[in-house]
């Protein structure tokens, strides 16, 4: 059963009908805002679109003639899908940041927005996908043929049956054609995604699964009795073509492509054919559905597969043998006469070459604009009508793709199956696989390198793989056979004498040797330029670039610009409606007020999302160009005069130069932030493009320095000196300094001023210009000064202007460059007053060390007495001081004291202290006589340094039991007795040592008896605070020692400490803390 | 409830970068010579071919893995799992 050819074409009109009905819908949805594909699962059906005509008819095909091979096709993808979660991923944030509108633009991004490069792989992206639009048109006009009923093999072949075939094949073209334009040029911006588009492509995708899986289960359970019949019936009547089918040749013959080559070209061609880059970067929605995808689209292939075998066995069984096996699919339904599975699988065909083409031809077409058409468009002068023409460029550039398939199908069509001849295409997209990895994760890949690569690699493709396919007859035509002038060595199927090889293997291995090779050596030999350095970082050092573009944003931005302005820039380009509407997103999503002014924090982002805008139509590059060069501009005071393409309309010749000059020197200003470097460059230039003879910048730091000069550049470079001839312009500088305008003179001869200029006439220079650097509104930072000795009225308005445009960009570097200075200086003050407070605290922490040695390490032994003392500062040092002086057996002295304040100078007294006390110590004088002799001693230290001590001295005597003692101003030790409640203060009459020269200190005497405790302590204890504010107190001192009355010295001294420590709570030590505990035993 | 939590924090464990590159090589092993050598041999097994089935079962369990991956970077697909232990 059979359809006539007027129902199939109204089936498949109505299909398409369909179809746009989709895409129409989809739109309508995402210009509401409710989008429609913008989820995983339609994601992945878009994904989907790697199944072409190939895979829904070729692989049946593989599948019967060489077998299980054919899967390869599908387990590469599904293994680079592991890799999707970190390759996958960075590809799309780089090309979201950057509005990387396709593959081409993604690698001439990554290597320096290399226009070259960028052509190059347009034109390997171009000619290499023309096999496999011709495989698909090849397809659809054959299954066309097909379905409307000529069954006859040789439907294919222009000529048998002329008034039918040849119209089916260009009206296909046609149609394919007509698609992408309606898709895929709705609006120029091809960064925007193609919503109805996308939409319609995962239709598509449905469409082909459902209808290869509904033809798979027509033939295995309708046909035959399941998959175990199909295998048993083949293997029992045809056993020796399902030992070949069913294993995989090792590919030695020269006569299959081996598995190997088919899953190397696979992974490959998943992300780099420009279709598959289109859907899978371009038109991601979100990064999130990337997760999904990676299982979901392997399953989706898994499942477009799991037919292929039972269809292609089946087909064998029916029809006998392998002939005509690309299209099982349509004739084995046809064959068992059921019309409906038929025109099904027509219309999964139908789906699966569609939305290949269209996406293919857009991708494509999208790199034609941007990287050969725009180029050449940008130097014309633009007019009114700029969008609509790039637009039908955009729509020539689909129509040309598709064009240039139809016309490889008429050349070479039918020498090929068509897996063999899509496998060209992959061979061709396979090119771009060192460039791209090595973009993303090699920092040396370089722009030389990436070119050489492909270049080669492109060359030796079309050689070995292009051009015999294109030949009828490979066995007999002469190039093929003999080599190219009789040379076997360079026959393009056995290049360098490599035979045995089958053609799409060999062809493979040369061009990638060759193309890796060169990437590599060239890479590696030759540097990479700043702009190529600038994207490495954005490629692979992603956070470093964040920062580095928005100071480089700023740098560019001298003068705020407002919105109106980018959107008319954006105009230009785009048409006013689509950048008004563009705009008017930005802004509600940033936030910001059309027509208000731009706070400075903003205008980075703004002119990056310009810039991205404008990638979209006219590709990275270009965008960049033409963004650095309108804002260079507007940062000085010229915008009124110049617009990039208003100036080159209006005056094109002398304004060629002036543009040159312009685009060099926003990048000499953007290539570094040094400011010698960027004022040499600029005077360089400036020497070069208009043949001066001298040229130096003076800058000062502020209104309170000198002018200074920066750079000298240009003839007779002398040291400079007060006698140097450029002094004699300095009536220049101060007035082009003073009135910010430039000042010139254009003939020196013609000078009747009050100025003679004698020396500089004398070197010979005849007209000269001083320009002030500064930015709008604000001081003068310095002067550019040009010299000429050869031209008389060089300078004309246009260059003063030119002049005054460039210093307004070296007065926004200069200032930069100042406060980066400051900052630096900021930075290294506090790192130096860090270093500063590090170095003291170790001198703090050594002068403790010190003076805990000072303290004596434990109390001397005396029969019948037990002593304990402790000193815990609470700063680094302290000014408390205890000590045992042992003058005979049974004689001890014991003093506790205080200096004043915690600070070094309290522990230097205190040192001295000790030692004046250690002299004093063998002198048999009573505790009264010591302390007067230390007062004296002390005074004058004492009252340079503000200081004072106060200190109790103690004696003891064991053989008496008597302890005699002067206080200075000292808190009173407290005397416990066993047995009794209170406690007693020792106390005797004494000033603090340090006030008065000549003090009586009086001398009181005490018996102490056995179980005695007396605790001799600094104010650190009762004035110890608790987190309310209440001191510790005397009370509480006497309260404690009752309680620990009966534990041996040490223990009583570290539980007050303990004590002290509780009571202020979690609080640090305010005081020092000092004790001495002497308790009497016998 | 067990098997849950431990069937997280394994997966936890390996939804690490490593791991996808680690599987990307094993899969490449996998389907490549000589590893392909040991099924592609003209035999069957239960009327189906050896190295069809190889192939068939391998690429749905190596799509099984992907999923179980990518199900634990995006948890909030299991409503009624357990939240994550901090």
């Amino acid at each position: 059963m059979t359809f006539s050819l007027l129902q199939v074409t109204l089936i498949a009109a109505t299909y398409t009908g369909l179809l746009f009905l989709i895409a129409w819908f989809a739109r309508r949805r995402s210009d509401s805002g409710r989008s429609l594909v913008s989820n995983p699962l339609v994601y992945s059906l878009s994904i989907g679109i790697y199944c072409t005509s190939w895979t829904f008819y070729g692989s049946v095909g593989k599948a019967a003639t060489s077998g299980i091979d054919f899967l390869m096709i599908y387990l590469g993808p599904t293994l680079t899908a592991f890799s999707w979660h970190f390759i996958l991923l960075r590809m799309i944030r780089i090309s979201k940041e950057s509005n990387v509108s396709s593959i081409a633009d993604f690698i001439s991004l990554r290597y320096g927005k290399s226009q070259l490069l960028g052509t190059l792989v347009t034109l390997i992206a171009t000619l290499g996908i023309m096999p496999y639009i011709a495989l698909q048109i090849k397809a659809v006009s054959t299954s066309f043929a097909l379905v409307s009923g000529i069954t006859s093999r040789t439907i294919a072949i222009p000529g048998t049956v002329e008034s039918l075939t040849l119209p089916t094949g260009m009206v296909l073209t046609a149609i394919l054609a007509i698609f992408g334009i309606i898709f895929g040029t709705r609006r120029l911006s091809s960064s925007d995604r193609h919503e109805g588009l996308i939409a319609a492509v995962a239709f598509e995708s449905l469409v082909k699964l459902l209808s290869l899986v509904a033809v798979g289960i027509f033939i295995t359970w309708g046909v035959f009795n399941g998959l175990g019949d199909i295998f048993q019936q083949f293997q029992s009547r045809f056993p020796q073509q399902f030992t070949r089918l069913m294993t995989l040749s090792t590919g030695t013959d020269g006569a299959a492509i081996p598995a190997s080559t088919m899953l190397l070209m696979s992974m490959g061609s998943i992300m780099l054919l420009p279709r598959q880059f289109h859907v899978m970067v371009v038109e991601n929605a979100d990064q999130r559905h990337v997760t999904t995808a990676m299982w979901l689209f392997p399953a989706y292939l898994f499942l477009i597969n799991l037919f292929i075998i039972p269809i292609a066995l089946g087909g064998i069984l029916l029809t006998g043998s392998a002939a005509g096996a690309d299209y099982f699919v349509v004739s084995l339904p046809l064959l068992r006469n059921n019309g409906g599975i038929a025109l099904l699988a027509f219309l999964g065909g139908l789906s699966a070459a569609a939305g290949m083409v269209m996406v293919e031809s857009v991708a494509i077409s999208t790199m034609l604009l941007n990287h050969l058409f725009m180029p050449v468009i940008v130097r014309i002068t633009p007019k009114q009508w700029f969008p609509v023409l790039l637009i039908n460029l955009k729509r020539f550039g689909i129509v040309l793709v598709v064009c240039l398939g139809y016309l490889y199908y008429r050349l070479a069509g039918n020498s090929f199956m068509l897996v063999n001849m899509g496998l060209i295409s992959f061979a061709a997209a396979m090119q771009f696989l060192p460039a791209m990895l090595g973009g993303i994760y090699w920092k040396r890949g370089n722009k030389a390198g990436a070119i050489c690569g492909m270049g080669l690699g492109f060359v030796l493709w079309a050689y070995t793989l292009l051009l015999p396919s294109l030949i009828a007859t490979p066995a007999l035509h002469p190039l093929l056979a003999n080599g190219p002038f009789g040379i076997a060595l360079l026959k393009p199927t056995a290049l360098f004498g490599l035979i045995g090889m089958d053609m799409w293997s060999h062809s493979l291995f040369w061009s990638m040797l060759f193309n890796t090779g060169a990437y590599l050596v060239c890479s590696l030999l030759l540097p990479q330029s700043e702009r190529e350095k600038e994207q490495v970082h954005r490629f692979i050092g992603s956070f470093e670039q964040e920062a580095r573009a928005y100071r480089a944003a700023l740098k560019r931005l001298s003068k705020p610009v407002t919105i109106p302005q980018f959107t008319a820039l954006l105009g230009k380009f785009i048409g006013q409606g689509e950048a008004r509407h563009a705009m008017e997103s930005y802004l509600v999503e940033r936030q910001l007020e059309p027509d208000s002014a731009v706070e400075d924090f903003e205008l980075p982002g703004l002119k990056r999302f310009v810039e991205r805008t404008l990638a979209g139509s006219v590709g990275a590059a270009a965008a960049g160009a033409i963004v650095d060069s309108y804002l260079s501009d507007m940062g000085s005071r010229m915008e009124s005069v110049y617009d990039i393409f208003s100036t080159v309309r209006t005056s094109l010749d002398q304004s060629r130069e002036a543009l040159y000059v312009r685009l060099k020197a926003s990048e000499i200003m953007n290539r570094t932030l040094d400011l010698q470097t960027i004022c040499d460059d600029l005077l360089q230039l400036l020497l070069k493009e208009f043949k001066l003879d001298v040229a130096l910048i003076q800058l000062r730091k502020n209104s309170d320095f000198p002018l200074e000069v920066i750079s000298y550049q240009g003839s007779d470079r002398r040291p400079i000196t007060p006698e140097h001839w450029y002094l004699e312009s300095e009536p220049y500088f101060k007035m082009a300094m003073i009135d910010q305008r430039v000042h010139l003179v254009n003939d020196l001869h013609q000078l009747n001023g009050i100025l003679e200029m004698e020396k500089t006439r004398a070197e010979g220079f005849v007209s000269f210009a001083h320009v002030p650097v500064f930015r709008e509104g604000e001081e003068c930072l310095g002067v550019l000064s040009v010299y000429s000795k050869s031209i008389v009225g060089l300078f004309t308005e246009e260059f003063s202007n030119l002049l005054t445009s460039l210093t307004g960009q070296l007065a926004q570097a200069a200032r930069l460059m100042g406060e980066m200075e400051a900052r630096e200086a900021a930075r290294r003050t506090m790192q130096q007053a860090q270093l500063e407070k590090a170095r003291l605290m170790r001198d703090m922490e050594i002068a403790q060390q010190i003076q805990l040695s000072l303290l004596p390490e434990e109390p001397p032994a005396i029969f019948g007495v037990e002593l304990a003392g402790r000193c815990i500062a609470a700063a680094h040092v302290g000014g408390d001081y205890y000590d045992f002086f042992r003058r005979d057996d049974q004689t001890i002295d014991l003093l506790i004291a205080d200096v004043s304040g915690h600070s070094v100078g309290a522990a230097l007294i205190m040192a001295e202290v000790r030692t004046l006390l250690r002299a004093q110590a063998n002198r048999a004088t009573s505790p009264g006589v010591i302390l007067n002799a230390l007062n004296k001693q002390l005074h004058d230290d004492l009252s340079r340094a503000e200081l004072f001590i106060t200190m109790f001295y103690a004696r003891y005597n064991a053989a008496t039991g008597r302890l005699s003692y002067a206080n200075a101003g000292h808190n009173r030790p407290l005397l416990h007795r066993p047995g009794e409640t209170s406690c007693r203060e020792l106390d005797a009459e004494g000033l603090i040592l340090g006030i008065k020269t000549d003090v009586v200190f009086e001398e009181q005497s005490i018996a102490l008896q056995a179980g005695d405790v007396i605790f001799f302590h600094t104010d650190g204890i009762p004035e110890a605070m608790d987190p309310h504010g209440e001191l510790y107190g005397v009370e509480r001192i006497c309260l404690h020692l009752s309680t620990v009355i009966h534990e041996p010295a040490a223990r009583i001294a570290d539980s007050f400490y303990d004590a002290v420590q509780e009571f202020s709570g979690s609080q640090a030590l305010q005081d020092d803390v000092s004790m001495v505990v002497l308790k009497i035993l016998t | 409830m067990i098997w849950r939590t431990t069937r997280y924090r394994l997966l936890k464990r390996l939804q690490l970068r490593e791991s996808w590159i680690i599987f990307f090589i094993l899969g490449n092993v996998m389907i490549n010579f000589p590893f392909l050598k040991i099924f592609n041999q003209p035999l069957t097994l239960m009327g189906f071919p050896l190295l069809y089935l190889y192939l068939t079962l391998g690429w749905a369990a190596s799509i099984g893995v992907i999923y179980l991956f990518t199900q634990t970077a995006a948890p909030e697909h299991h409503p009624g799992e357990t939240p994550p232990p901090p």
